[in-house]
């Protein structure tokens, strides 16, 4: 008992009230990876409106514009709700009929390399084209959505603000431009700052005082989280995510089939003509596109599913591709208990039982609660005036 | 056009293998990380510099014969993580650029940890450790 009072009081060198565990030098490093935050970003070379504010402003039309949908029923906000942290709380999504996966949150999405749980497209302009045109989401097609822009004065006033040209003839065309502006709007979707990114950075500017306002569970559970639980291994840097894709031992059976997660999305990637190898890339020297020419097609990528930003990770439950998990407590247990042979990854040995105990699950979830913005980081927008030619 | 492109490429590094014959001993790399076996030299430098995880880099080979040994045309190179028992997600492109020099793209170690780069030149395989945080 002694010698655990003595413990405290050694690691707790803060003020009454608040504690502060002493993070080794390699601890201390490896929290200092997940920051700053914001993190830096620039613009999408792919898209030439990205960060535009006339595209922003297009694109926030069109993502709350039900005609995009021939049923006039489905929006993009309809699974991306605004107040859900900008999916739908659904274990699955529901557009105009069930699908197989969970909606993604869209905030901070601009950090990312590949969208979608399997990666299938390769910008987030042409990530905002599939839903468009997948039968159970909006059930468009390419024409009815070319249609719709040239037929509507203000959505074609704004689009030839935007582009700099009248509205094209060629529907393929019009239809990029539309994935264009859509991914500058969802491009200023960003996450606020955490109780987590205050802790960081006290911890960076040696402010021992606050760092120790960070609550104690959360420390505890953030030291699991970089050292024992090796869960930085996947979710890396200031969005907690490394951008690829692993197989976590979800079950991927879904009605009349399999999910094959990452391998079909490499296969959808390809057959797209709206990948970053086509036409519509606005990219002249071809960088952008070194990723989707080079990625590796493997037996292993079958069953893997992106690794998910943790950022704001209490507001989008349910978890996980197939939004199996209820809570962030399923989710810990979930790494906790995992078996290893169910894992389908050809002798990748990432992932083993942590065997956490109750105290210690209850950490790590507070540790991820640490991760929800305080406040929101998005200004509320004015109505803009009729565009005018 | 790509295909014109790599067929001027291949011409252009030929040309320069058969000016560089004699000129092995006069081969000099430029900085980087050096290798070696008994019948090549190596060095490479990434770009940028450091490593991040996730962060897409470029590779930039320079290698040298020894002892009057030649460079083989295949140049393979790869990474992976031993500890882990997995590669990359990508397949890296090697672009020759001259004779014994290479710029090679495609690289992204998608992990913090050790990693192996893997040099593969015909009959001549060298290996380096890094680790990335």
């Amino acid at each position: 008992m002694r010698v655990a009072l003595a413990a405290l009081l050694l690691c707790c060198s803060a003020g009454a009230g608040a504690q502060l565990l002493e993070f080794t030098d390699a601890e201390t490093r490896a929290i200092l990876r997940h920051g700053p935050w914001p993190a830096p970003w620039s613009r999408d070379p792919s898209n030439r409106v990205s960060g535009s504010d006339a595209a922003i402003e297009l694109g926030e039309r069109l993502f709350f514009d039900p005609r995009l949908s021939p049923s006039g029923q489905v929006l993009c906000a309809t699974c991306h709700v605004p107040y859900r942290a900008w999916q739908d709380g659904r274990a699955r999504a529901f557009g105009l009929a069930d699908t197989e996966r969970n909606t993604q949150s869209l905030l901070d999405v601009r950090y990312q390399r590949w969208f979608g749980w399997d990666g299938a497209g390769d910008s987030l302009w042409a990530q905002s084209v599939r839903p468009i045109l997948e039968p159970r989401e909006m059930g468009g097609s390419v024409a009815q959505a070319a249609a719709l822009v040239r037929g509507d004065a203000e959505l074609s006033c704004r689009f030839e603000k935007v582009f700099g040209a009248p509205v094209p003839a060629a529907d393929e065309v019009v239809l990029a431009g539309i994935g264009k502006a859509l991914a500058a709007f969802q491009e200023t979707l960003l996450s606020g700052r955490s109780p987590f990114d205050e802790f960081r950075d006290a911890l960076e500017r040696r402010d021992r005082a606050a760092a120790a306002g960070y609550p104690l569970a959360a420390q505890r559970g953030l030291r699991i989280f970089i050292g024992r639980g090796n869960c930085g291994a996947c979710h890396v840097g200031p969005a907690f995510s490394n951008g690829e894709f692993h197989d976590t031992g979800v079950p991927f059976f879904v009605a009349g089939g399999v999910d094959s997660g990452r391998h079909g999305g490499i296969r959808k990637l390809r057959a797209n003509a709206f990948n970053l190898l086509g036409a519509y890339n606005d990219d002249r020297d071809g960088a952008s596109a070194v990723k989707t020419r080079q990625v590796a097609e493997e037996h292993r990528n079958f069953g893997e599913f992106k690794v998910p930003s943790l950022r704001n990770a209490a507001r989008t439950a349910p978890y996980m591709h197939n939004g199996s998990l209820a809570t962030l407590a399923d989710v810990v247990r979930h790494y906790s208990e995992i078996n290893p042979d169910r894992l389908h990854s050809d002798g990748e040995a990432i992932l083993k039982p942590l065997r956490l105990s109750a105290g210690e699950s209850a950490d790590l979830v507070a540790f991820l609660e640490s991760l929800t913005e305080s406040a929101s980081a998005l200004s509320p927008r004015r109505p803009a005036a009729p565009c005018r030619r | 056009m790509e295909e014109r492109r790599n067929r001027i490429r291949r011409l252009a590094v030929a040309l320069s293998a058969v000016s560089v014959c004699g000129a092995a001993a006069g081969c000099e790399l430029p900085p980087g990380v050096r290798l070696e076996t008994e019948r090549i030299e190596i060095s490479y430098r990434t770009n940028p510099a450091t490593i991040e995880v996730g962060k897409p880099f470029v590779v930039e080979l320079a290698a040298c014969p020894r002892k009057g040994a030649g460079i083989s045309e295949r140049v393979r190179l790869d990474a992976h993580m031993p500890e882990h028992r997995h590669g990359m997600n990508y397949r890296v492109k090697v672009i020759p650029l001259a004779y014994g020099r290479y710029r090679s793209e495609g690289w992204l170690f998608h992990m913090p940890g050790r990693w192996e780069f893997v040099f593969d030149l015909g009959a001549e395989r060298l290996t380096h450790s890094v680790r990335i945080e």
